[in-house]
């Protein structure tokens, strides 16, 4: 299993333009900004340097929404803006709204809580900056619902502190990451136990639910993996696409209605200020971004049957199946290419089988295979 | 020295060039290599393909699992299994509950160890010419096994159903051992000195990532290295008869090189050959013998003849 592309909208959002620049080293004396660097020149919004505290989709909408927490020139130097985008296209719904800064937030909720994400019976579940507990958060101001669902890992054996989590309350399931592992809790209602641990690839980026058994983590260098979090075990491993475009985070959500994962890929302003954040959609698909090598496996002696072996596999190296590998032998050939073609194995792995003359020569293999884009 | 059956031109470069492959480690359901070092866990493919996918953290030190795995030795004493989709160590699996491993007896970059849970072995090396087998339940020492390489395997690796290879980075000397039933080496050979390597047991090759980081992949077949001279047997050559005569090809540790065409001439000592032979190329055997019959002349000639024989390499 791999992840295919289905769009990438770059960049996603935008920042309110001031018209006009300053000559470094910024503004004079008489004209006061806060943050004067985001109009020295060639800078010139208003806003900047938009860190995402939130991310999550929202099912009863049918709309990603993204808590911004920006840098600004205007009072009090800083702004935070929920920013809304369709789940289908990803196009920035509610922009001339966040344009003129008419969908503050506050800054309690991220500065209270982070890395929410929606749980069970479709509410919004986010671990606290400032405390322990789990809490079940406001949707809009992202700060704990008064009288709502909570729960302090703290006061568990091992005492635990979450940086992220998804709930599952109705088979009373939680797992929630700290720093390197994923922690699959069971009787989260009664008398809680960790039952088992998923150790992540690097430090988590987000962590999203899917379902009452699947979640999602993004580690902060863009690698994915979905976790079945009852049994514990991990079920895919992939990455984004083009993992080496500069990026300073990521966030992942799960469009449970078209079973969409979306990745916020936060990334540094350009240099004339401007917002270069983006929003890329995958479904989890096999998905080939590149065909090794054959590699003779067995003895290269004048007339043998010779074995070579390549792999078609994804952007993480997983393997990916069924697809068809053609193989041909470029010319002068002097031997015989003995299987023309050849199935990909689970582990992307095709064999070709090459029967040598009985005298010495050398021979190229070309390989291709043809990869539909049916989506 | 094995056959090198392939070179890359691709380079497994690791992310920080000043910290270098540590560790090889074929995985079976990856049919591809887990390769760590000090920054980053990346797959290798035999051709040099490198796609990392995960960072080194919380002290895990990774060794050879018998099926083609990865396991993690950690500073507890325990070693972890792997998950098989990403091979990043299980904390759920302790395969080793009843015997924690302290750290004199550990895994390390250089001092290569395996473990064996499905037969309850662990495999550590005392010295540079022996390997010692551990009951994976007790701890207890169940024997050695001498294979006087002189040098530390940095991997010890799977190979098949009580086998692992103890491959030598610094002179690639290789020793196939079995440490289940007989505690002895029953193969050796030899690929060229590199950084990390592993044994692919899927096709019962040796791979191996150099200095250079190219990848470089070996069969288990020997690479001539040494033509014997031709030997009668029996010593006395006559003339009217046919005299078997046979030479011996091997590698460079002395093991036969079966399969290979040995090709045969008569040279004259400043004259025309005496006598003929029967046949001008034939096939070495699987001890590396290759055999003919050498007929002396019939008219009672005396004189000088000489049997040449050769290998084409390639």
């Amino acid at each position: 299993m791999s992840l295919w592309c289905l769009r990438t909208v770059a960049p996603c959002m935008e920042y309110i333009d001031n018209d006009k620049c300053y000559p470094p080293p910024g503004p004079p004396p008489q004209v006061w900004f806060y943050n004067p660097k985001l109009v020295t020149c060639p800078k010139h919004f208003q806003q900047g340097e938009g860190r995402l505290s939130h991310f999550y989709y929202d099912p009863g909408a049918d709309l990603l929404r993204a808590i911004i927490i920006y840098v600004t020139t205007y009072w009090p130097g800083w702004d935070v803006q929920r920013l809304d985008f369709s789940a289908g296209t990803g196009d920035w719904v509610n922009r001339a709204d966040v344009l003129a800064r008419k969908v503050f937030v506050g800054i309690w909720g991220s500065a209270w809580t982070g890395k929410s994400t929606m749980g069970s019976f479709n509410k919004l579940y986010a671990c606290m900056n400032t405390g322990t507990p789990i809490n079940e958060v406001d949707p809009f101001t992202l700060n704990p619902v008064p009288g709502g669902w909570t729960v302090d890992p703290y006061r568990w054996n091992p005492k635990s502190i979450f940086g992220a989590a998804v709930v599952n309350r109705i088979d009373n399931y939680l797992a929630g990451v700290s720093s390197w592992t994923l922690d699959c809790w069971k009787n989260i209602g009664t008398a809680p136990e960790r039952f088992g641990q998923l150790r992540l690839p690097n430090t988590l980026g987000y962590l999203a639910y899917e379902s009452r058994n699947y979640c999602w983590i993004i580690t902060r260098d863009g690698v994915i993996c979905k976790a079945d979090y009852k049994i514990p075990r991990w079920e895919m491993i992939s990455k984004v696409q083009n993992p080496g475009l500069p990026a300073t985070d990521f966030a992942i959500a799960l469009d449970t209605k078209r079973k969409q994962i979306v990745v916020f890929r936060s990334r540094p302003d350009g240099d004339d200020g401007a917002c270069r954040h983006q929003l890329e959609f995958y479904y989890p698909m096999v998905n080939p971004a590149q065909l090794t090598q054959p590699v003779p496996v067995t003895s290269l002696k004048a007339g043998k049957r010779v074995v070579l072996v390549a792999h078609l596999i994804g952007e993480a190296g997983e393997g990916v199946t069924p697809y068809t590998v053609n193989g041909e032998l470029q010319e002068p050939v002097d031997g015989r290419l003995v299987t023309p073609f050849s199935g990909t194995e689970m582990s992307g792995r095709v064999c070709f089988q090459y029967q040598a003359p009985n005298e010495a020569c050398e021979e190229t293999l070309s390989l291709e295979t043809e990869v539909e884009e049916t989506l | 020295m094995y056959e090198k059956t392939f070179e890359s031109t691709k380079l497994a470069l690791p992310k920080d060039s000043g910290a270098p492959w540590t560790q090889m480690i074929f995985v079976t359901p990856w049919d591809a290599f887990f390769c760590a070092n000090m920054w980053e866990w990346a797959r290798v493919f035999r051709d040099g393909t490198k796609v990392p996918y995960g960072v080194p953290s919380g002290g895990y030190t990774p060794l050879p699992r018998v099926g083609g795995y990865a396991a993690f030795y950690s500073g507890n004493g325990r070693i972890y299994g792997a998950y098989e989709i990403d091979q990043l160590p299980n904390p759920n699996e302790i395969l080793n509950p009843n015997w924690a491993i302290d750290y004199s007896h550990a895994p390390s970059s250089l001092l290569g160890a395996f473990i064996d849970d499905r037969n309850q072995r662990y495999l550590h090396q005392p010295n540079a010419n022996s390997v010692r087998v551990y009951d994976l339940g007790s701890g207890a020492v169940l024997g050695n096994i001498t294979h006087n390489a002189g040098e530390y395997f940095k991997t010890i690796a799977w190979v098949q159903h009580g086998q692992v290879a103890g491959i030598c980075s610094g002179s690639g000397k290789v020793k196939i051992m079995d440490y289940l039933f007989g505690l002895n080496v029953v193969e050796a050979g030899r690929i060229d000195p590199h950084r990390v390597a592993a044994y692919d047991s899927t096709f019962h090759v040796l791979a191996a990532i150099g200095m250079d980081n190219k990848t470089r992949v070996y069969c288990r077949e020997a690479w001539p290295f040494t033509l014997s001279n031709p030997v009668f047997e029996p010593a006395a050559v006559y003339g009217l008869k046919g005299n078997t005569v046979k030479v011996r090809l091997t590698g460079q540790e002395g093991e036969p090189c079966p399969g290979w065409w040995i090709h045969w001439e008569l040279e004259g000592g400043g004259g025309a050959p005496l006598g003929y032979l029967d046949k001008y190329v034939s096939q070495t055997d699987k001890d590396g013998w290759a055999w003919n019959l050498y007929f002396g002349p019939d008219d009672n000639a005396v004189g000088q003849t000489k049997i040449r024989t050769w290998v084409a390499l390639a």
